[in-house]
């Protein structure tokens, strides 16, 4: 009886060691395939930032979700004024604003940004200040009375398989590609793929409240690896230059 | 019964991720934060003859401009962040991330030389690769832009763009604590290297970064503030 209980205890002692070798082996490689550089692929040749999500499926929104929802302007945007400009003559589109602190958004745009994962947290950068820290370590979200909302909200994750699963929630109110709305209860999943040749990775984004959409709202972007020996660059604003705010100049119109 | 105990000692030796581990003198990952103003000696520099009182006037002039307009503020101003640093590192790159308006400082790893003059545009805080002398990371920095940012160096002087820093961190107390040396060297701002040293304590695990500290350049009490005498 002893010896079969021994076997017994030991058969799934060696199973579930093997079982946690095997996943702390498959979390490992997935971070070093996302460790990087990456930059966002525009794969439908669409040419333009509306166009790359214009092909995505639209939100389904409830009725509280859609009545939520108002249009979106860059709060930094300046009214146009109401007059012709001479070819060459340059006029003000944008207050010129630098250095509103906020750790940035979590859909990348066109620039750079950086992958660094480390045993406890996961941190994504890009080329000015910033970061989102991801947090790696088992921890919960806290309370949402305890987060102040913000462009990055509050995220942890875990490795599924070689998948990075990021949760977040504590956004702030706003905007959600394709029709999407969010609030700082929203949660969005981000599930980071990194394909078997590693140059290539796939973000979807999977967006889920209740009381906002009808049915979880999701998108991808793929991204392309920049080079082994790539660097991040800095990005310069200058609120303080004049031409900062003087940022379109209307070409010359051809006949 | 002794073989159910020998089982239980086995499956109490599976890998587990929370298992605490003792700290590696060579991972510099965690939270980081000068502490009260015993955690910075800093010497006065012996400035070079022709930095002069109008030069650094001058160079003050500029500082106030980038602080006036919210620029990134670069190095050295990121090390001295009020706030904690983040500090991640993999065997390629160690990144620090502050809670203050600089751009994320990138050391690179996997390289042993600079990036060429020819492609590299300076930056606020360089271009900066690293190499471990022991329990010693050895950072060296060159390429930075003389007229960004926030250039004062702590002791005295100022980067221009042929400054060259040489930082060395090392861990101390058993990891508890984070020295970086600090060394500057230009002949052009200063007659010797100025060394300096800062000591970051490490925060605990469960630290949770805040958000940025803000900098609105058109908040006008703001610029009243910076720009009234008191």
């Amino acid at each position: 009886m002893q010896v079969k209980l021994f076997a017994a205890l030991a058969t799934l002692t060696i199973v579930l060691g093997a079982q946690a070798v095997a996943t702390a082996q498959r979390a490992a490689d997935g971070a070093r395939a996302l460790e990087g550089g990456w930059v966002r692929l525009d794969t439908t040749g669409s040419g333009s930032f509306g166009g790359l999500t214009s092909t995505f499926a639209r939100a389904v929104l409830t009725p509280e979700g859609a009545a939520r929802v108002k249009p979106q302007r860059d709060p930094d945007d300046v009214d146009p004024d109401n007059r012709p400009h001479k070819a060459g003559e340059p006029y003000i589109v944008t207050q010129g604003r630098c250095g509103v602190g906020g750790p940035g958004v979590i859909e990348p745009n066109s620039a750079a940004f950086f992958v660094i994962p480390t045993r406890d947290e996961l941190l994504i950068t890009r080329e000015g200040p910033g970061a989102r820290h991801i947090y790696m370590d088992g921890r919960e979200h806290p309370p949402l009375s305890r987060i102040v909302p913000s462009g990055a909200g509050h995220s942890t994750a875990r490795w599924d398989g070689a998948d990075l699963v990021v949760d977040t929630t504590g956004l702030a109110e706003g905007g959600v590609t394709a029709g999407g709305w969010r609030t700082p209860e929203t949660h969005v999943t981000e599930r980071y793929h990194v394909a078997d040749d590693g140059k290539r990775m796939r973000i979807t984004f999977t967006w889920t409240d209740p009381k906002i959409y009808a049915q979880p709202h999701s998108y991808s972007f793929d991204f392309e690896r920049l080079p082994a020996d790539g660097y991040a660059f800095e990005n310069w604003c200058d609120s303080g230059d004049p031409l900062q705010r003087q940022s379109v100049v209307p070409p010359e119109q051809l006949p | 019964m002794k073989a159910f105990l020998f089982a239980v000692t086995l499956m109490a030796a599976l890998p587990r991720t929370t298992t605490a581990q003792a700290p590696n003198a060579r991972d510099l990952s965690g939270y980081w934060e000068l502490t009260y103003m015993d955690s910075q000696h800093v010497p006065r520099a012996q400035l070079a003859p022709r930095v002069t009182r109008a030069a650094l006037d001058a160079q003050a002039q500029k500082d106030f401009k980038a602080v006036r307009w919210c620029n990134i503020l670069g190095m050295p101003a990121i090390m001295a962040s009020p706030r904690p640093l983040d500090i991640r590192q993999t065997d390629r790159t160690i990144v620090i991330a502050a809670e203050i308006n600089a751009a994320t400082r990138y050391i690179y790893l996997n390289r042993a030389t600079h990036i060429s003059n020819d492609i590299f545009d300076p930056t606020t805080n360089g271009d900066s690769i690293a190499r471990w002398e022991n329990d010693t990371l050895v950072v060296d920095t060159i390429g930075f832009d003389p007229n960004k940012g926030l250039t004062a160096i702590p002791g005295g002087g100022f980067r221009t763009a042929n400054s060259h820093l040489v930082e060395r961190f090392r861990l101390l107390n058993n990891g508890s604590l984070l020295s970086v040396r600090f060394t500057w060297t230009d002949p052009g701002v200063f007659r010797t290297p100025h060394s300096y040293e800062f000591r970051y304590a490490r925060l605990p695990r469960d630290y949770e970064a805040r958000l940025p500290l803000n900098c609105d350049p058109f908040d006008e009490n703001r610029t009243a503030f910076l720009t009234t005498r008191p």
